[in-house]
């Protein structure tokens, strides 16, 4: 009776402590903003599969092992804890005994991964102190980071110990009979020589209330430490983003305004502006924006894959989410002190993130498909841009000039919409018009959208020629928009100007409804990325496909044969663009289209999902890099050489610029020729007579 | 201190020229209007100037002589930052008929400092900042690259072929700007723009004034010769067509 009361005191103690962090935590959570949350069903597919299936974690098999080994004997341990608990205010022993096989099976699995679980926490133990990790390190891994992690290892590991202890020393008691079963708890008591069975019970009890107090202890330290994400890790995941992970979110408020502007007429009641455009402070984020913060557990997977952070620049996605949690604390403190509309003068971007950081960044959400959490690190950086460009119209200097390129002649160059079909003057083949076909009252199936590359740059002109040859070849029934197409305004979003995004992409969705467009391909993934996850959002939807997946098609169906053998001596690697393979899940057509040439083929070590930017994303193609250790683009060409790849294929203007810039850096002109892969395939085709050399390129274009 | 910044409304810098078939006028279908360069960067400058603590700057104003078909041009000066903006509605003809306009504005308002830039990116006239300064009898500097401003104290600076002058300039007087003025131009805000809206931009019908120039047509300039390409690996046919076409070699 003495225990059970005592029992209980400890579980009040406990419970009013953790409904005091609760308490913090619900007026944090108060301070953010709304955020939808729908399609539940899918939502629980995928916390199966990312949270207990452990699927990000297994990205790293070795180390991931070990996680879902521990995460797994987590869930299997929990439910022994229940039944501790209910033991312990009832004063039963082994109360859920009652349940007969299953409580074998969970007493036995339990035992089984606390075992597990030791050897695991030991692996990351070992880890910690001794190896030295890069992705543990780092500008935001304070000393109480490293702390924290420790003590909760040693928690577990107490734990643990504690377990096995409470069930190998009840085995050690001879009950008659044993309540449950415990594999590796039997084995470690026949090692042991039977003592006194009294001697047992007290080592039994001991192991139990200590047992009990560690996870009365942990379960109120796990909210103040990077472990919380024992409890965060499954409701993050089921509550994370499902879009692509190219997708940038809308912002309606923007669209409305711009709508207002671009149609007086029309503008019905938008309601009134928000108080702020973008994201400046903690309470500017989402609560599942906060709930992302929460759940980070600091492992660095994020700002290991992170080209920025890689190649020295300040960006740390991890620090996004280690400052956010601390500026929210920092600011929720103040007001619950003095009152909610208290300011204490600090912003988060400002007093915790720079600008530098933010302009750093690529925007190639490396981070988000590695964090084993779900957790969305671009989009804060998207929304700080946000506000830097419509509140504060500071971007770089040389955004801005992009910027003014669009609005003025839409590009982001400075070349005017007249000049947009000038790459066809050296076809032999005729290129149709949309807006002379509709004079002819002809409908063509597909819109060939050649993009602002395509159009100017001269490298990228003979990317669009190939195009053509193909599509005429394959007796295709398309057109282009020539002087009617204009930036869809991506560049402008991606530089955190959705002002400019929605003027450009208003005006461009009534050219295609005007010409009834249904099926669109693209030469550029940022443009095939923006027609199919962005435009929707503003009432334009259509058929949308990179041409590398459009001409997989006609590879598979024998219409497109490679056989002019001009690569046969040849060792091709596919580069994978971002907004083509981990934007949008495109990893296998270009590999298909590429696998029809004679030559042979290797891949980087870091590819498909794994793939490194080239340096150009995330508009940083127009600007100046960041201050750093080294060029993204230059760290990305040394994988292409270390692949010993003598081609390099891709199938975006921007990496092909960038890997072209890298080769020259490099000076391997001489031995790698850096292609687009519909060049390639143009040139096997016998299609094209322009030589295959091709790292001679015309001079970069700058926004200016 | 009151400054007001002239603003010319001018064809986007990648526009190709037409004319219209009798060749009498600019053809505007399809330009695409934007501040004249020269000039923002004197609205930059202002806006800069401003923003230095003690320049004792109270007023950023802009005045533009056009039809209302400029008005969107205008208000995006206003949401980089102006306070206010005046249009005067007419259509000049000439630089003189543009400073006369102005010169009215300024004689009521009693501004400080006028700043116009170097020239307008359409008609190269040069002239208005002169003709304008003359007309209210004010000082004059041409080509300044280099603007501030202290109480009623205005530092400038020129940049000669073979020398630069700093001219301490005293108020009210007309400076036109020259490039290396005003860091990049500035792009207005969406917040900028929705504060835009509630600020004054007063049109003003024009006074009497006869221009001084009529243009009676216009030419397209001779095109230029013909440019070739040649790949930089055929080496073959660029000596080819040295030694045959141009009969160079």
């Amino acid at each position: 009776m003495a225990g059970q009361l005592i029992f209980a005191a400890l579980l009040a103690a406990t419970l009013i402590v953790f409904s005091l962090t609760v308490r913090k935590y619900v007026f944090r959570f108060s301070l953010t903003g709304p955020h939808r949350i729908r399609h539940w069903r899918k939502r629980i597919g995928l916390m199966f599969q990312v949270a207990f299936g452990q699927s990000r974690i297994f990205r790293r098999p070795v180390i991931g092992f070990f996680h879902a080994l521990t995460f797994w004997g987590f869930c299997m341990i929990t439910l022994g804890s229940i039944e501790m608990v209910v033991d312990g205010l009832l004063g039963t022993e082994r109360s859920f005994a009652g349940i007969g096989f299953l409580h074998r099976l969970f007493t036995a699995l339990g035992d089984v991964f606390a075992f597990l679980v030791l050897i695991s926490i030991s692996v990351f133990l070992v880890r910690r102190i001794v190896l030295n990790i890069r992705r543990f390190q780092g500008v935001e891994m304070k000393r109480k980071s490293h702390i924290d992690a420790l003590i909760a290892l040693v928690m577990i590991f107490l734990l643990m110990v504690t377990l096995l202890g409470f069930n190998t020393s009840y085995l050690l008691s001879d009950p008659q009979p044993a309540v449950g079963t415990y594999p590796v708890s039997a084995i470690l008591a026949s090692w042991m020589t039977p003592g006194d069975p009294g001697k047992a019970g007290f080592v039994m009890h001991l192991s139990w209330w200590s047992h009990i107090i560690l996870i009365f202890i942990f379960a109120n330290l796990l909210p103040y430490s990077k472990h919380f994400h024992v409890f965060m890790s499954i409701p993050n995941v089921l509550l994370s983003r499902l879009e692509p992970l190219g997708k940038a979110e809308n912002m309606t408020s923007v669209m409305n305004e711009v709508k207002a502007m671009l149609y007086p007429e029309q503008s019905g009641a938008a309601g009134p502006p928000p108080e702020r455009f973008g994201l400046l402070d903690a309470g500017d984020i989402s609560w599942k924006g906060y709930l992302d913060a929460l759940t980070c557990t600091e492992c660095g997977r994020c700002t290991d894959v992170c080209p920025a952070n890689r190649t020295g620049k300040l960006l740390s996605p991890r620090k996004l989410m280690i400052d956010l949690r601390a500026r929210m604390k920092e600011m929720s403190e103040g007001k619950m002190k003095n009152g909610r509309n208290f300011q204490d003068g600090k912003t988060y971007l400002g007093d915790y993130i720079s600008a530098e950081e933010i302009w750093a960044c690529t925007l190639c959400n490396a981070c988000a498909r590695e964090c084993p959490v779900n957790i969305n690190q671009p989009s804060l950086i998207l929304d700080m841009r946000r506000y830097l460009v419509m509140e504060k119209a500071s971007a770089p200097a040389s955004l801005n000039m992009m910027f003014s390129n669009i609005e003025n002649n839409g590009a982001p160059w400075q070349y005017g919409s007249h000049d947009r079909l000038n790459w066809v003057t050296c076809l032999d083949i005729p290129v149709p018009v949309m807006a002379n076909l509709a004079a002819q009252g002809r409908k063509p199936e597909y819109l060939l959208w050649i993009g602002c590359a395509g159009a100017f740059d001269d490298r990228y002109q003979k990317v669009a020629r190939a195009m053509i040859k193909i599509l005429h070849h394959l007796g295709v029934d398309y057109a282009v928009l020539g002087t009617e197409e204009t930036c869809n305004g991506d560049p402008a979003r991606r530089a955190g100007n959705e002002m400019l995004f929605h003027m450009q992409a208003l005006a461009l969705i009534e050219t295609f409804r005007h010409y009834d467009i249904r099926k669109i391909i693209t030469l550029c993934p940022h443009c095939f990325n923006t027609f199919l996850n962005e435009y929707p959002d503003l009432g334009f939807s259509s058929e949308v496909v990179h041409y590398a997946t459009f001409l997989e098609t006609h590879v598979a169906s024998g219409k497109l044969k490679s056989s002019a053998g001009h690569f046969k001596n040849d060792t091709i690697v596919f580069h994978d663009p971002c907004y083509l393979g981990r934007a949008n899940g495109v990893y296998q057509a270009p590999r298909t289209l590429l696998g029809t040439v004679n030559s042979d083929k290797t891949e980087m070590e870091r590819s498909k999902s794994f793939s490194f930017c080239c340096g150009a994303g995330g508009s940083q193609y127009f600007k100046e890099a960041e201050k750093g250790s080294t060029e993204v683009f230059i760290e990305r060409t040394g994988e292409v050489i270390a692949s010993g790849a003598t081609v390099i294929a891709s199938s975006c203007p921007f990496c092909l610029t960038m890997l072209t810039d890298g080769v020259k850096y490099l000076n391997k002109e001489g031995e790698i020729r850096n292609l687009d892969v519909a060049e390639i395939l143009a040139m096997e085709a016998g299609l094209t007579s322009e030589k295959p050399r091709s790292s001679v390129t015309g001079p970069r274009l700058s926004p200016g | 201190m009151k400054i007001l910044v002239c603003i010319s409304v001018v064809p986007d810098t990648t526009t190709h020229i037409r004319f219209t078939d009798k060749m009498d006028a600019l053809d505007t279908s399809g330009i695409q209007w934007i501040i004249n360069p020269w000039d923002e960067l004197a609205l930059t400058r202002a806006l800069e100037i401003r923003e230095q603590p003690g320049s004792g700057v109270t007023q950023i104003s802009v005045i533009h002589v056009g039809m209302k078909d400029t008005e969107p041009v205008i208000q995006k000066t206003l949401a980089v930052g102006a306070d206010s903006a005046c249009r005067i509605n007419h259509a000049p003809a000439d630089s003189l008929e543009t400073a006369s306009q102005i010169a009215e504005i300024v004689r009521k308002e009693l501004f400080d400092l006028v700043m116009t830039g170097h020239d307008s990116a359409d008609y190269n006239g040069s002239a208005v900042g002169e003709m304008l300064a003359e007309l209210l009898g004010w000082a004059s500097f041409s080509s300044i690259s280099s603007l501030s401003v202290a109480g009623s104290v205005i530092t400038l600076e020129r940049e000669g072929d073979i020398r630069s002058e700093t001219i301490i300039a005293k108020a009210p007087c007309v400076v036109t700007i020259q490039k290396g003025i005003a860091k990049d131009p500035r792009i207005p805000s969406l917040r900028g723009i929705m504060t835009a809206r509630s600020k004054p931009l007063t049109v003003v019908e024009p006074v009497k004034c006869v221009p001084l120039t009529r243009f009676l047509r216009f030419e397209n300039p001779a095109p230029r010769s013909q440019c070739r390409m040649v790949d930089a690996s055929n080496v073959e046919e660029l000596v080819n067509l040295l030694r045959n076409e141009a009969n160079v070699l």
